[in-house]
């Protein structure tokens, strides 16, 4: 038992060890003053921040990717609550069905979805622009926040909103002053998850992007040309905004489930 | 009765879902003031009748009236009939005393109006200095006088309680009681009480009625439902009672209250029945001795501690269980 006990710690510990070691390597090497990432290391230096970021290019990416981020996870986030809704409240005959192609998006391959969305938007006349990129990864988000959504739903007392309207409050009132305030965890979560899934995505990015590149395909762009440790600085930012955007998801998740 | 008494009719209501009939042909009437327990098993259609007259479920048919105006069609959050859940639902996310607001603030009540209307109700429920407390940090007894206070907020005509005593422990049982009686004869409003419990609907209802499978069995004052059981759903569901089939001048069943059966080991003049002693139980101040009849029927006799020395059964002994004539009552029906 304590001998198991033992091997299970170094498991998890060799396991984060294995996940986080490439990112911590980017990392190191974005502080490190030699163009190829060698052993022995160089010295310190913040170089390559500097500039990575003086160059617009990479601004504009950036803006890119935080708008696509913003609206993605907005639209995501309110499809994916009013999807769980009507999980939550209504009984119909083909709910299955309605469930299982809700949830479908992530079981495509990201290259058939790439494809398609670039196909569909391409007649819609919409491919290349970011507003396309936004759709793209709304479809892929909302299903990330409708499972959210679905769990704290399943945590309200039904009775809740049968009470609210007891008390004289109609319908819409109640979604306002007892469902939303209720899912309010669930709603920051999904929406900090899901502008992580939109910050990181590169494939289906990459061919619907065109010109209006965001950080990911604008990365590649840079490693087709050479090998440059700039990469390792812009990647480490957008490690740490995701991360960030991530953990605080979790947070709230955990949070709520205490109460 | 005049019509200035009645608050609340049904007339011929049922409800039907798709292939279950949860209240068959309900004729009732609840009069202003009065304290009603609806009391049945689960599934007896209380709820359900409860939950029409808050208009959380829609009548199949029949007719619903409240202070003479049919209900049939008015929506829930248009009708003034508060309820207090069996799960409380209060607010998670609100802390007491916006818990206690909320009827007023859907109502439109101005913010200067509501908080010492909240805060009197909260007074008077003992929790005085609880307002910003977060639901979670209270104890059962708490929630639930924080319900009721959410309820009668609004000073409605009417409260509906759906088994709210049912998650408490039994000594908070008895000690909300008591609140609820106060409350109900201070305030002089209805209550409409739904529960599966005989003590709670005995102890504080003025009229109790009694469902079995969607339909009325009997309305009428505790004493005379305990005493005189119209049915043998009645008689079993009440309790403390032993029926005899058959016994009847009629050749109807009868029912003798346990308290009125004596114990003895020789047989006794008049009517009585040889059972076997299975077992005792202390209930306060009496016990109630189980017998097993003839037929194989559950008899019970309640006795004194002195009477039960005197006798002290063995586990299978026979005894004559014997009753005055005035003690029976017939049942209806078979």
């Amino acid at each position: 038992m304590r001998m198991a006990d033992i091997l299970s710690r170094v498991y998890v510990a060799a396991l984060f060890v294995f996940v986080f070691l490439p990112i911590l390597t980017s990392v190191v090497f974005s502080f490190n003053s030699d163009r190829f990432p060698t052993v022995p290391l160089g010295h310190f230096t913040t170089h390559w921040y500097e500039t990575a970021f003086s160059r617009p290019e990479v601004w504009l990416a950036f803006k890119n990717s935080l708008i696509v981020a913003f609206c993605a996870a907005s639209l995501s986030t309110m499809l994916g609550f009013v999807t769980a809704y009507t999980d939550f409240r209504y009984g119909f005959r083909f709910k299955t069905a309605y469930l299982a192609l809700a949830l479908l998006p992530p079981t495509i391959p990201l290259v058939i979805m790439g494809l398609a969305m670039l196909a569909w938007l391409g007649r819609l006349g919409l491919s290349g622009t970011l507003i396309g990129i936004i759709i793209a990864h709304t479809v892929m988000g909302a299903p990330f926040a409708m499972a959210i959504c679905r769990m704290r739903l399943q945590q309200m007392d039904p009775a809740l909103e049968a009470a609210a309207w007891n008390l004289g409050a109609s319908p819409w009132r109640t979604m306002a002053s007892v469902v939303i305030p209720f899912s309010t965890p669930a709603l920051i979560s999904a929406f900090c998850l899901t502008a992580a899934v939109s910050f990181d995505e590169f494939i289906v990015a990459w061919f619907v992007s065109g010109l209006n590149k965001t950080v990911p395909v604008m990365i590649l762009e840079i490693l087709q040309g050479n090998v440059d440790p700039q990469i390792n600085a812009i990647g480490t930012v957008v490690f740490l905004t995701s991360i960030t955007l991530v953990i605080l998801a979790q947070l709230l998740i955990l949070r709520r489930s205490a109460t | 009765m005049t019509i200035e008494d009645t608050l609340v009719t049904f007339e011929g209501v049922h409800k039907r879902y798709d292939d279950f009939v949860a209240v068959k042909a309900l004729d009732l009437e609840i009069k202003r003031g009065e304290f009603v327990a609806i009391m049945g098993p689960s599934g007896c259609g209380k709820t359900t009748t409860l939950r029409m007259l808050a208009g959380l479920e829609t009548p199949s048919g029949g007719k619903i009236t409240i202070g003479g105006k049919c209900m049939n069609d008015v929506p829930a959050h248009e009708r003034d009939t508060p309820l207090v859940w069996q799960s409380l639902a209060l607010f998670p996310f609100l802390n007491v005393i916006e818990n206690v607001e909320f009827g007023l603030k859907m109502r439109g009540v101005p913010d200067f109006e509501r908080q010492p209307r909240a805060l009197i109700w909260l007074e008077r429920l003992g929790l005085k200095g609880f307002e910003k407390r977060r639901i979670d940090q209270l104890s059962g007894g708490q929630r639930q006088r924080v319900a009721l206070a959410r309820s009668l907020v609004t000073e409605p005509e009417m409260l509906l309680l759906d088994e709210p005593l049912s998650a408490l422990d039994a000594h908070l049982v008895i000690r909300m009681q008591g609140v609820l009686t106060k409350l109900q004869k201070e305030l002089g409003i209805t209550f409409v009480y739904v529960t599966h419990s005989q003590s709670e609907a005995f102890a504080m209802a003025d009229r109790v009625v009694i469902m079995g499978q969607g339909e009325i069995s009997q309305i009428g004052a505790p004493r005379d439902i305990f005493r005189a059981p119209k049915n043998r759903f009645v008689a079993e569901f009440v309790g403390r009672n032993n029926i005899f089939a058959g016994m009847g001048q009629s050749g109807g069943d009868i029912v003798v209250a346990a308290d009125r059966i004596s114990v003895s080991r020789e047989a006794t003049e008049g009517a009585s029945v040889q059972a076997a002693f299975l077992s005792e139980e202390f209930v306060g101040t009496a016990i109630i001795c189980y017998f097993e009849g003839p037929d194989g029927e559950d008899l019970k006799a309640l006795v004194t501690e002195e009477e039960l020395e005197a006798l002290s059964p063995e586990p299978g002994e026979q005894f004559w269980l014997s009753w005055a004539p005035e003690a029976v009552h017939e049942l209806e029906g078979a």
